[in-house]
């Protein structure tokens, strides 16, 4: 979910130093590792255990012996490249269209009109349902025979028949799209409007006497302004379209037959559909590799960034 | 581009349409956000054959308003909600239990390995999440732990505690420094300016930290669905998404269930959205 807090965190993790105290074991130098040691164990015990087990059985090889035999499979493996294709226009194209979209309506709001309390009430919706329902409903409306998607589509002049959305590879990817777009754009918006209203009124006025038109002041000074939550949502949201796993299940199940399969569903299916925990765990740690690029990417961004400004 | 309020100096005629037109954007956009919840809606109470003609139609055409009552007479949706509603409230308080002393040792305190700390917990985010589901599941068949709900809410409570830490975090560190020196001064010891200073004072960081959480058991589906198999103890979000693969289950019902597994959190989320987003965007939007 929302990591913003987080990878921002991450990126400047060395500000607010606290004067140590010496007074006692509660005061002392322990007091840090007390406080953090049930969390602690709690992640090592069911997050990084499973995760190093998980990973670890891709090192071993179809005999048995220690091995790189399911990376070696993987690199010859014609379906995992397609797999990562279809991940990466997956991710890339949510990415985007999300960042695009939550900004455009970002900007439309920001601004004091009445009612505004009641739309970002509704903005708030999509994100606030689950998955499992948000499937049901996006399956129902795309379905060939009677979906509301197709009466819509149809209004389209080049449109002339009913399109089955779920059994044509581009159309599928495009529903899945659509769906993740959908559901993630509002939480985004919401975050961007927080971030324009930080945007000080001063510069736009220093703008407009240095005789920037509108669109002056949006490159100037709104885009330099939030720059910084547009890098962070838009590290977020690729971490959480590679993990996208609830959507793709029940939406497409993957299909027709590989076009919607990303990284999760891949791998989901790699463990238990065909019971290949080495290769799951192989497709896994590759993974965690674009994942972590992606985050150190965005790392060295801000804080180069940040030494600009 | 930028706000109306401050347009003062252009022509009144040229301000009244850019405010008519961007009212009218609102509106669309409103209505495309809205409008896969009206369709879910209205599936839910007209009859059948009119949602399954084409083109359907737009408004309702006939009232069943016995739906509800007879998703709730023939599918066990009311000991599925409270199933959910049991794990997510377990979920909610081991978390607070979990991140609190967490999230103060990563912003009030400074020691050796804070930053590993903090890295660790990015760490579990960023593995595809789909990979530990099969040691998870032979870690638990290992402890007997399937077909427990508590052991469920456990592991829902170690997946949103990272994120959760974060974000408390982010909450803890927007605390002003002079008041925690007061405090100290004051006679408060490193450990008790956390329940008298901290927390008080963020409160909207443990309003988004419980909502966070809350919704994340409330949603989850991959890890419920694998290690739940006995029907009696299935979550909504499991028992709705049977319903789905259930070719009988009338398409009224299947949308009526939908309706009211996505009540509660819409609500919930709804009545307090302000503290939620004041939590969330604490430490990540400067100001």
């Amino acid at each position: 979910m929302v990591v913003e807090a987080a990878l921002t965190s991450a990126a400047i993790a060395h500000d607010a130093p606290a004067r140590p105290l010496r007074r006692g074991l509660i005061d002392g130098a322990a007091l840090p590792y007390l406080l953090i040691l049930p969390a602690l164990l709690l992640e090592c015990v069911f997050v990084l255990y499973p995760i190093l087990r998980g990973s670890l059985v891709s090192l071993e090889n179809f005999d048995g012996s220690l091995g790189l035999d399911n990376y070696r499979f993987m690199w010859s493996d014609p379906d995992f490249w397609r797999m990562l294709g279809h991940t990466l226009i997956y991710t890339l194209t949510v990415d985007v269209l999300v960042l695009v979209v939550a900004l455009a309506v970002a900007l439309l709001m920001n601004w004091s009109f009445p009612g505004r309390g009641v739309v970002r009430s509704i903005l708030t919706v999509p994100w606030a349902i689950p998955d499992v329902p948000v499937a049901i409903a996006f399956v129902f409306m795309l379905d060939p025979s009677f979906g509301v998607f197709n009466r819509l589509v149809r209004l389209l002049p080049f449109v002339d028949q009913n399109q089955n959305w779920l059994l044509d590879p581009t159309l599928a990817m495009a529903a899945v799209i659509i769906v993740t777009v959908w559901k993630g754009f509002p939480f985004y918006s919401l975050v961007l409007l927080a971030a324009l209203q930080n945007v000080p009124d001063e510069l736009y006025d220093a703008a407009r006497v240095d005789g920037a038109g509108p669109i002056g002041q949006f490159l100037h000074v709104t885009i330099p302004g939030i720059r910084d939550t547009i890098a962070l949502l838009a590290v977020l949201a690729f971490i959480f379209a590679t993990q996208q796993f609830t959507l793709i299940w029940l939406i497409t199940g993957g299909g027709p037959v590989d076009a919607t399969t990303t990284l999760a569903p891949a791998i989901y299916m790699q463990a238990f559909r065909f019971y290949n925990f080495g290769y799951a765990g192989a497709i896994a740690v590759v993974g965690f590799f674009i994942s972590a690029l992606a985050t150190i990417a965005f790392i060295f961004i801000q804080r180069r960034l940040a030494r600009e400004t | 581009m930028r706000v109306a309020d401050s347009s003062a100096s252009q022509s009144a005629g040229g301000v009244h349409w850019a405010r008519l037109l961007r009212v009218c954007a609102i509106i669309v956009v409103c209505l495309v956000v809205f409008f896969p919840v009206y369709w879910m809606l209205l599936s839910s109470i007209q009859p059948t054959q009119y949602s399954l003609s084409f083109p359907p139609p737009l408004y309702p055409k006939g009232l069943n308003l016995a739906a509800y009552a007879q998703l709730f007479r023939e599918k066990p949706i009311g000991h599925w909600l409270a199933v959910s509603t049991f794990v997510a409230a377990i979920t909610v308080i081991a978390t607070l239990i979990f991140v609190i002393p967490a999230a103060y040792a990563l912003s009030g305190l400074h020691w050796h390995g804070r930053s590993a700390f903090g890295l660790l917990l990015l760490f579990t985010q960023i593995m595809p999440a789909a990979i530990v589901v099969a040691p998870v599941l032979a870690l638990y068949r290992s402890f007997g732990w399937t077909n427990n709900l508590t052991a469920l809410a456990v592991l829902h409570t170690a997946f949103v505690v990272p994120l959760c830490a974060w974000v408390l975090k982010s909450a803890f560190d927007a605390v002003p420094k002079e008041v925690v020196e007061a405090a100290l001064i004051d006679g408060c010891n490193r450990l008790s300016v956390l329940p008298r200073v901290y927390l008080p004072l963020a409160k909207p960081g443990l309003v988004a930290v419980s909502v966070i959480a809350f919704f994340a058991s409330w949603n989850e589906f991959l890890f419920a669905s694998t290690l739940i198999i006995d029907s009696d103890l299935y979550t909504a979000s499991l028992g709705i998404a049977t319903l789905m693969t259930q070719l009988d289950t009338p398409l009224f019902q299947l949308m009526a269930a939908g309706v009211v597994f996505s009540v509660l959190p819409v609500l919930f989320y709804m009545a307090i959205q302000r503290h939620v987003l004041r939590g969330l965007t604490a430490g990540s939007v400067k100001g």
